[in-house]
C-alpha cells in the first residue's frame, strides 16, 4: 500500500476519531447516567492513539529516519503523547472528568496539523546537517513527551481548580508528606453509634467529601471505592461502638495528587531532554549552554513546574495556589513549544513558516 | 593570666555575633520556601526579558527600535535599556546575584530540611498505642488479620518489614527522600561547573583554505585564568575540506580532514570531522561550524594552473557569494570575473561590463574573449570552532547526577505501620507523593488478606 495515501487517511482518522470522543467526552460529565460513555471515550482515545502511532511509523519507514524533523511531525508526535499520558491518567484516577478535558486539546493539535498546516509542510523533508545525530532522537522525542505529560498534568490542576471552585482545599502530597493525616472533621469519636460504623461526611453532594459518598450518589465514579464497606464488615461482626476506618482520598484530592504525581513524571523527562539537548550541543559545536531562546523557555518551563513542586510543601502556600501556578504551566509549554519558533530566532527555529 | 582570658572571650563575642547572626537571621530566610519559590519564578522572568528583547544587538539597533518618545510600555527607553543591562542579561551583575542566591538558597535547604528529614525517615518508630493510629487518615481495625499474615502480605507488596513482640513497621521508597537532596547537591556541581569553564576556558575561531596548515591564535572569548590552556606545541593541517549534497542540491554535510601535527610538523592525530563529530585533542575539541570559497584554480590558453583568492561578495542579505577576477590576456588588459556560491562546481563568468556571458563548471573549460578559460577546482576553506572547557568533566557528573536525582525524587516514601492488642490489629499508613496509588495499594492488600483468611475459615469448617 502506498504509504503517503496511508498518510493522509490515518492523520485525518485520528482527527475524527479524537472529534468524536471528545464529544463523548463531554455528554458523559453532563448526563453521568449513561453508564457505557467512559469506556467508550477511553476506546476512543486507544484508538486515536494507535492511528497517529501508525502515522508516525509509517513516517519513519518512509523517510528513514525518527519522524521528528518538521511541525507536522511533532504535533502528532504531542498529540501522541497527550493521549498516552490520558491513559495512564485516566487508569489511575478512574475519572470521566480527565477526558473531558485531555481530549479537546489533543483534537485541537490534531486539527491544526492535519487541517491547517499547508500541503507543503506536512510532507517530510530531509534533515539539515546540524540535525544529523542520533541525539535528535533522544533529545527531541524526550522534550515532546515531557511537553505532553506537563500539559496533562497541567490540565488536570485546570480540572482541580474548577472542581474545587469557591472552597479552601488542603493539598495532601508532597515531598515533605504533608497529607496523610486525618482531617479533624474525619477524627474518630467514640460516642454509642451501633450499626453505621463508617466514619462518614455529614453533606454527601459537596465534591471534596470522600468519594464513598460520591457513589452511594450516583455520580462521579472515582477511584476504587465501592470497596469501603468490606472495610466496615468486621464492625458488624464485633458490634463494636466506634470503629476506627479509613478516611478516604475525595475526588478533588484525586485529581490533586494524580496532577502532581504526572506533573512528577513530566519534570524528571524534562530535565532529561534539557540535559541530553545541552550534552548534544557541547558535542556538536562545544557550548552546552548558549542562551538560544528556545532553550531559554525550556529552562523557564523548567523553573515554573520547579516553583510548583517546591510551593506544595509550602505551609500557607497549599490549598489552589500550587494549581494556579501548575495551570500556569499550561501556557509556558506552549510558548516554550510554539512561541519560540514563531519569533523564528535561533537554533531551534527549523520546520516552520520561516 | 586573666587580662589574657578576657581578651579571648571578647575575641569568640566577636565571633560569635555574626555567627549567631547567620543561624538566626539569615539561615532561616535563606532556607525559606517561599524565598525560593520567589527566586525560580524571578529567575523565570528575567530569562523572558533575554528572549523577548534581542541580546548583543548594536547601539544604533536598541536607539532605532527603542526610541525615548515614544517609549515602549511608557518607560523602556534605549537608555534604561542598556543602563540596567537588558541587551545582555544572561551577563548582568545581577542576573548572575540572583544566581549565586539562588545557589545559597539550595545549599542552605539542603543541610536545614532536607537531611533532617532524611534523618527522621530513617529513625522510624513503632507504634505502641493504638490512639496513634488515629491521626492517620489511612487507619483502620481489623479482627480478622495477624501481624504475620499483614507482614507476608507487605513483604510481597516489596515493603521492607520491621517486627517486634506484636509491632510492626514496613517502608519502601526511601530513594525518594534521598533524590531531592541529589538533585540540590547536582544543580551546585553544575553551577561549579559553569564557574570553572568561565573561568579556566577559552573558545577560538580559524577560517582555512584544504591544504594549509593553522595554528589557534584567533581566541575571542577567554577566562581569567585560560592563558596556559591556548596550545603552543601543535598545529593543524586541514588535508581537505568538502561538501556533501544532496541530489536536490541542498547541503547534506560538511567535512573537513584534519591531522593534528607536532612541533616536528609530524602528524600524530588525524581525523575527519563533520558537524555533530568534532575532534578531540588534548583537552581542545575542534568542531565544523562554518565554511566559505577561498580560491579557484585556473588555466588560460596553455599557463600554468593559476590560484586566484575569492572573497565574500557584499550583497546585503541576499545570499553568500564569492568572486574573483581573472585575467584573460596575458598583459592583464582584459579579464571576466567569477561568481560562486556553493562548492557544487558551477561558476558564473561576468565581463568587465558585468553582463553574464558564460558558466563553467569545474574541469571543464569555456572560451571568453577569445581566450580558454579551464577551471580546475574550486578551493573551500573550513570554518573550524575550537574549544577548551575544563569544566565540562564536573558539569557533566552534575548532569548525570541531576538525572539520577530526578527520576528518583519520583518514588514515594510509604510507611505502614500495625500493633496488634484487645484480638484486634491495627493498621495505618502513610506516603509522601503518590497518595491515590498507596491508597489502592493499602486497601486492596487488606481486603486480599481478608478474602484469603475467609477462604482459610470455610476450609477449616468443610
Amino acid at each position: 500500500m502506498d504509504l503517503i495515501t496511508l498518510q493522509g487517511w490515518l492523520d485525518n482518522c485520528s482527527f475524527a476519531v479524537l472529534f468524536v470522543t471528545m464529544l463523548i467526552y463531554w455528554v458523559g460529565v453532563a448526563f453521568p447516567r449513561f453508564q457505557g460513555l467512559p469506556a467508550l471515550g477511553t476506546a476512543g482515545m486507544a484508538i486515536a492513539n494507535l492511528c497517529m502511532a501508525a502515522l508516525l511509523v509509517a513516517r519513519w519507514v518512509e523517510a528513514g529516519y525518527f519522524p521528528l524533523s518538521n511541525l507536522y511531525e511533532s504535533l502528532f508526535f504531542l498529540a501522541w503523547g497527550i493521549t498516552a499520558t490520558h491513559l495512564i491518567a485516566e487508569n489511575m484516577t478512574r475519572s470521566r472528568l480527565v477526558g473531558a478535558i485531555t481530549a479537546p486539546v489533543a483534537m485541537g493539535i490534531t486539527a491544526f496539523a492535519a487541517l491547517s498546516l499547508p500541503a507543503q509542510m506536512q510532507v517530510s523533508e530531509p534533515l539539515v546537517p546540524a540535525l544529523k545525530s542520533n541525539w535528535l532522537m533522544m533529545h527531541v522525542s524526550v522534550m515532546l513527551l515531557s511537553y505532553s505529560t506537563l500539559l496533562v498534568g497541567a490540565l488536570l490542576a485546570i480540572a482541580f481548580l474548577v472542581v474545587t471552585r469557591g472552597q479552601a482545599v488542603e493539598l495532601r502530597g508532597s515531598s515533605v508528606g504533608t497529607g496523610g493525616f486525618r482531617d479533624s472533621r474525619y477524627r474518630l469519636q467514640r460516642t454509642d453509634k451501633t450499626d453505621k460504623a463508617e466514619v462518614g461526611p455529614s453533606d454527601p453532594d459537596a465534591l471534596t467529601q470522600p468519594v464513598v459518598a460520591l457513589n452511594a450518589n450516583g455520580g462521579n465514579a472515582t477511584a476504587v471505592l465501592n470497596k469501603a464497606e468490606s472495610i466496615t464488615v468486621p464492625a458488624s461482626k464485633t458490634q463494636q461502638a466506634a470503629q476506627l476506618s479509613p478516611q478516604r482520598l475525595t475526588l478533588a484530592d484525586t485529581l490533586d495528587n494524580i496532577s502532581y504525581r504526572i506533573i512528577g513524571l513530566g519534570f524528571p523527562l524534562l530535565t532529561i531532554g534539557i540535559i541530553a539537548g545541552a550534552v548534544w550541543a557541547n558535542e556538536a559545536w562545544g557550548s552546552y549552554w548558549s542562551w538560544d531562546p528556545k532553550e531559554t523557555w525550556a529552562l523557564i518551563t523548567w523553573l515554573v513546574f520547579a516553583a510548583y513542586l517546591h510551593a506544595r510543601i509550602t505551609k500557607g502556600w497549599q490549598g489552589r495556589r500550587p494549581a494556579i501556578l501548575a495551570a500556569s504551566g499550561f501556557i509556558v509549554v506552549w510558548v516554550c513549544y510554539l512561541g519560540v519558533n514563531i519569533l523564528g530566532k535561533g537554533l531551534h527555529s527549523y520546520g516552520w513558516f520561516f | 593570666m586573666t587580662s589574657d582570658t578576657s581578651f579571648l572571650s571578647t575575641l569568640s563575642l566577636w565571633w560569635k555575633a555574626p555567627q549567631r547572626y547567620f543561624r538566626q537571621e539569615l539561615l532561616p530566610l535563606l532556607a525559606d520556601l517561599r524565598l525560593a519559590i520567589l527566586l525560580l519564578l524571578a529567575i523565570a522572568v528575567f530569562s523572558i526579558s533575554g528572549t523577548v528583547i534581542e541580546q548583543g544587538q548594536s547601539l544604533a539597533f536598541y536607539q532605532a527600535n527603542y526610541p525615548e518618545d515614544p517609549a515602549l510600555f511608557g518607560f523602556l527607553t534605549w537608555k534604561l535599556l542598556l543602563i540596567v543591562g537588558l541587551d545582555h542579561v544572561y551577563r548582568t551583575w545581577w542576573f548572575l546575584a540572583l544566581l549565586i542566591l539562588f545557589g545559597s538558597s539550595l545549599t542552605a535547604c539542603t543541610f536545614t530540611r532536607q537531611f533532617p528529614a532524611l534523618r527522621a525517615a530513617r529513625r522510624w518508630k513503632f507504634y505502641t498505642q493504638p490512639r496513634q493510629f488515629q491521626k492517620l487518615a489511612l487507619s483502620t481495625e481489623l479482627s480478622y488479620l495477624t501481624l504475620d499474615q499483614l507482614k507476608l502480605g507487605l513483604i510481597e507488596k516489596r515493603y521492607r518489614v520491621f517486627q517486634e513482640e506484636g509491632k510492626l513497621y514496613a517502608r519502601k521508597g526511601l530513594a525518594g527522600r534521598i533524590g531531592p537532596i541529589l538533585v540540590h547537591a547536582s544543580m551546585l556541581i553544575i553551577l561549579l561547573g559553569a564557574i570553572m569553564g568561565s573561568m579556566m576556558g577559552f573558545t577560538a575561531q580559524e577560517m582555512t583554505p584544504s591544504g594549509e596548515t593553522f595554528r589557534i591564535t584567533n581566541v575571542f572569548n577567554a577566562g581569567p585564568w585560560s592563558a596556559g590552556r591556548i596550545p603552543q606545541d601543535w598545529s593543524v593541517r586541514v588535508n581537505r575540506f568538502w561538501i556533501d549534497y544532496t541530489p536536490e542540491g541542498s547541503i547534506d554535510q560538511f567535512y573537513s580532514d584534519l591531522s593534528v601535527l607536532d612541533q616536528a610538523g609530524e602528524e600524530v592525530k588525524r581525523k575527519t570531522i563533520w558537524v555533530n563529530e568534532p575532534l578531540r585533542y588534548k583537552g581542545v575539541t575542534l568542531y565544523q561550524a562554518d565554511w566559505a570559497i577561498a580560491a579557484v584554480k585556473v588555466r588560460i590558453n596553455k599557463s600554468p594552473v593559476l590560484q586566484f583568492p575569492m572573497a565574500l561578495l557584499d550583497t546585503q542579505g541576499g545570499g553568500r557569494f564569492w568572486g574573483t577576477w581573472t585575467p584573460t590576456k596575458p598583459d592583464f588588459s582584459e579579464g571576466v570575473s567569477l561568481i560562486a556560491q556553493d562548492l557544487q562546481g558551477t561558476l558564473l563568468v561576468y565581463d568587465n561590463n558585468g553582463n553574464l556571458v558564460s558558466t563553467v563548471r569545474a574541469g571543464m573549460a569555456t572560451e571568453v574573449n577569445g581566450a580558454i578559460l579551464a577551471v580546475d577546482q574550486l578551493i573551500g576553506s573550513t570554518g573550524i570552532q575550537i574549544k577548551s572547557d575544563p569544566g565540562i568533566p564536573v558539569v557533566y557528573l552534575g548532569f548525570g547526577l541531576l538525572m539520577l536525582g530526578v527520576m528518583m525524587s519520583y518514588v514515594s516514601h510509604s510507611q505502614v505501620w500495625a500493633l496488634e492488642g484487645d484480638g484486634r490489629l491495627y493498621v495505618g499508613g502513610r506516603t509522601n507523593r503518590a497518595q491515590v496509588t498507596f491508597e489502592q495499594e493499602l486497601i486492596g492488600l487488606l481486603e486480599q488478606l481478608e478474602l484469603t483468611s475467609q477462604d482459610k475459615e470455610l476450609n477449616a469448617i468443610a
